[in-house]
């Protein structure tokens, strides 16, 4: 079986792409609106919605940035996980239920519907619809370069395709992604997530054995080889110490619920009431998923330290080196197929809900209605946005060869402290106004990005994110408190008191 | 809990700002977010542990308690004001307090490992990690619990269904006139 690894992993990828193409064939003919295509017609079941919610947490970045940066940086990556059962509650306890019910009322079929809406704002719909293409761009960029990394890692390994480049992969996998998000929208892409959660979860467990099986004196033996070598990389704050990890459990914990593709997701089900069962079994699906990230990262950084294994070229090599040396051909096959399960889940809901802040929420915030034939105008979008991302992906590339994880991480904060105040707090506080969130929408995205292009490094770890997501609550409610209470219409404040 | 949730999320969401600029504010370490690996390209260590927490290590554990608070407060926002009676709000503090207690055990174990050089393990991971890892995610699960199991005592009972379908007829009406 060794002798075929490669062929192996490749037939697994393989006919896992053949299953989003059939998925997403399957799924037009069930796409007959641009409901069915933003929001599958809000007729969803429980499993479904669960699945679906935590394989679009657990990105590229859980699956290839999230090892690397266990070996890079220890446990201050491991905040990142851990926070995610306070995060899905929260999200949960704040989000699921309030925009659910507006949803079915307005008819909404975004997030920034869903704000036009609480808000009675163009301007915040408009606002939060600019966040979210600015968002996306970066984040799916990201998707797409992690999906052709790892294809080409795959790919060279055969004799066929030994000298492919990244740019063929990048056209390869973005045809895949292309096709069945085209063909069967945000249906397509819910189904494809029911069996990728389930590859998800599969490979985090039998990963977890698998590295626990490295070591003769399993998880601990591997614990206490980092711990020799460098004791605060194995104690609870990482080498990247104590306020980077903080901020990443700040950033990434509440973070979750202003997460536009997720949270829109709470929008599809079918029963309200079902979000109590969905709110476990997505965790539940989320933990055993993210075994992986620990797992992997803290053996690949063992093995290395003990002279097992060369050091890693990259950080972001963790998860592809310890399949090729570690893992069964078999196992090796499956959480490939599971990591590109976990990168497109991720890749069509960003293409999903960029899709419809372009041809749904700017023109309805401009002109007032949104584009006329929107299911067509939707498909068209859709390819240009990843025609767009998967050129940006490649410029980011060859121009500066940033980490992955980090690039993903810049995305999560940007929506995280743009979005969260807005959508989870103002969703359960009747007081915040218009220029509330307004100020918190301006003020994340404007630290984000200043921080970010201007290469500001704060003292002690201190990140980007924590600062614009802190700044964003504190003005939220700040300004809101300060302005006179708004006055609400009236089925969206019989809403709020429900 | 009333209405006055929201002015003690705003408190904790101001007393954190602050913190932070006072970690920023206060006397640099080198190498306090990392250095490279001396051997190993690509991976950093996290060198003396007492030093990186020594300007900062009270405020950054302030900034940890208020977050664990805000984490439970957010929840409580979450919950219509009619349904936080006593009971939740009992549960809830129980929440925040096993919180408060698993940090406690890791920082204390994080201390203890600084001082002495030694630690004891838990499933894999050293003590005061082990609370971090285990502690944290478990931390959490009575917010799960009291989310699905309380769904339709706090979150979405029957009459707020009936209200909400009520509400959709009253807008259905209003279309159709």
């Amino acid at each position: 079986m060794e002798a075929f690894r490669q062929e192996i992993i490749l037939g697994a990828v393989f006919l896992y792409m053949v299953f989003c193409i059939a998925t997403g064939l399957w799924a037009m003919k069930r796409t007959k609106s641009s409901s069915d295509f933003f929001i599958a017609g809000r007729g969803l079941g429980p499993i479904v919605v669960a699945l679906a919610l935590f394989s679009s947490t657990l990105s590229g970045f859980g699956f290839v940035g999230g090892p690397g940066l266990v070996y890079s940086i220890g446990v201050s990556a491991f905040w990142m996980v851990v926070i995610s059962s306070a995060g899905y509650a929260i999200g949960f306890f704040l989000v699921s239920k309030r925009i659910r019910m507006i949803a079915e009322l307005r008819n909404c079929i975004s997030l920034p519907d869903i704000a036009a809406a609480r808000y009675n704002s163009e301007l915040v719909r408009f606002l939060m619809a600019v966040t979210i293409v600015l968002g996306v761009m970066g984040y799916l960029a990201t998707q797409i370069l992690a999906m052709a990394v790892v294809m080409q890692a795959i790919l060279s390994g055969t004799a066929m395709f030994a000298d492919i480049g990244l740019v063929t992969c990048v056209a390869i996998s973005s045809a895949v992604l292309i096709f069945y998000c085209v063909t069967g929208g945000i249906i397509a892409s819910v189904y494809t997530d029911v069996v990728q959660g389930a590859i998800m979860m599969i490979a985090g467990t039998l990963i977890l054995f698998t590295a626990m099986s490295v070591f003769e004196g399993g998880m601990q033996e591997a614990t206490s080889i980092i711990l020799a070598n460098d004791s605060e990389s194995m104690m609870p704050f990482g080498a990247a110490g104590v306020m980077a990890s903080l901020g990443w459990f700040f950033v990434f914990g509440l973070g979750l619920a202003g997460q536009p593709h997720l949270i829109t997701k709470m929008m599809m089900n079918r029963n309200i009431s079902d979000n109590r069962s969905i709110l476990p079994m997505s965790l539940f699906g989320y933990i055993m998923a993210a075994l992986l990230w620990i797992s992997i990262g803290v053996v690949i950084r063992a093995a290395v330290i003990d002279g097992v294994i060369d050091p890693l070229a990259l950080p972001d090599d963790a998860a592809s080196v310890f399949l090729s040396v570690f893992a069964n051909p078999l196992l090796a096959g499956i959480v490939f197929a599971g990591l590109f399960a976990a990168i497109m889940s991720t890749s069509d809901a960003f293409l999903n809900i960029g899709t419809a802040a372009i041809i749904h929420d700017i023109p309805k915030a401009i002109h007032g209605h949104s584009v006329k034939n929107e299911l067509m105008w939707a498909r068209i979008v859709t390819v240009l946005l990843a025609i767009v991302a998967a050129s940006f992906a490649l410029y980011s590339h060859f121009k500066d060869a940033t980490l992955v994880a980090l690039l993903g991480a810049f995305g999560w904060a940007t929506f995280a402290a743009s979005i969260f105040p807005v959508i989870a707090i103002g969703l359960n506080w009747k007081r915040a106004t218009v220029m509330g969130a307004v100020a918190a929408i301006v003020s994340a995205l404007v630290i984000n990005f200043f921080v970010q292009l201007a290469g500001i490094v704060p003292p002690y770890g201190i990140s980007g994110g924590l600062l614009s997501f802190l700044t964003s609550l504190v003005l939220f409610i700040g300004v809101s408190l300060a302005g006179t209470e708004p006055e609400l219409p009236d089925d969206i404040r019989r809403a709020m008191d429900i | 809990m009333g209405k006055n949730l929201i002015y003690v999320i705003f408190a904790i969401c101001l007393l954190m700002a602050g913190i932070v600029i006072a970690i920023i504010m206060a006397e640099p370490v080198a190498g306090s977010g990392g250095v490279a690996h001396p051997e190993i390209s690509g991976m950093q260590v996290g060198g003396d542990g007492q030093a990186r927490l020594v300007h900062i290590g009270n405020l950054a554990f302030m900034f940890h308690t208020l977050l664990l608070l805000l984490i439970v407060c957010l929840s409580i926002l979450g919950v219509s004001e009619r349904y936080r009676s006593k009971d939740f709000i009992l549960y809830m503090s129980g929440t925040a307090l096993l919180s408060l207690f698993c940090l406690w055990m890791m920082w204390s174990g994080h201390q203890q490992f600084m001082e002495t050089g030694t630690t004891g393990y838990f499933m894999g991971f050293p003590i005061a990690t082990a609370w971090q890892m285990y502690g944290t995610w478990i931390s959490a699960i009575p917010l799960i619990i009291i989310y699905s199991v309380g769904f339709r005592k706090y979150i979405f009972t029957e009459q707020d269904e009936k209200d909400f379908n009520e509400l959709l007829d009253d807008q259905k009406k209003k279309l159709e006139q």
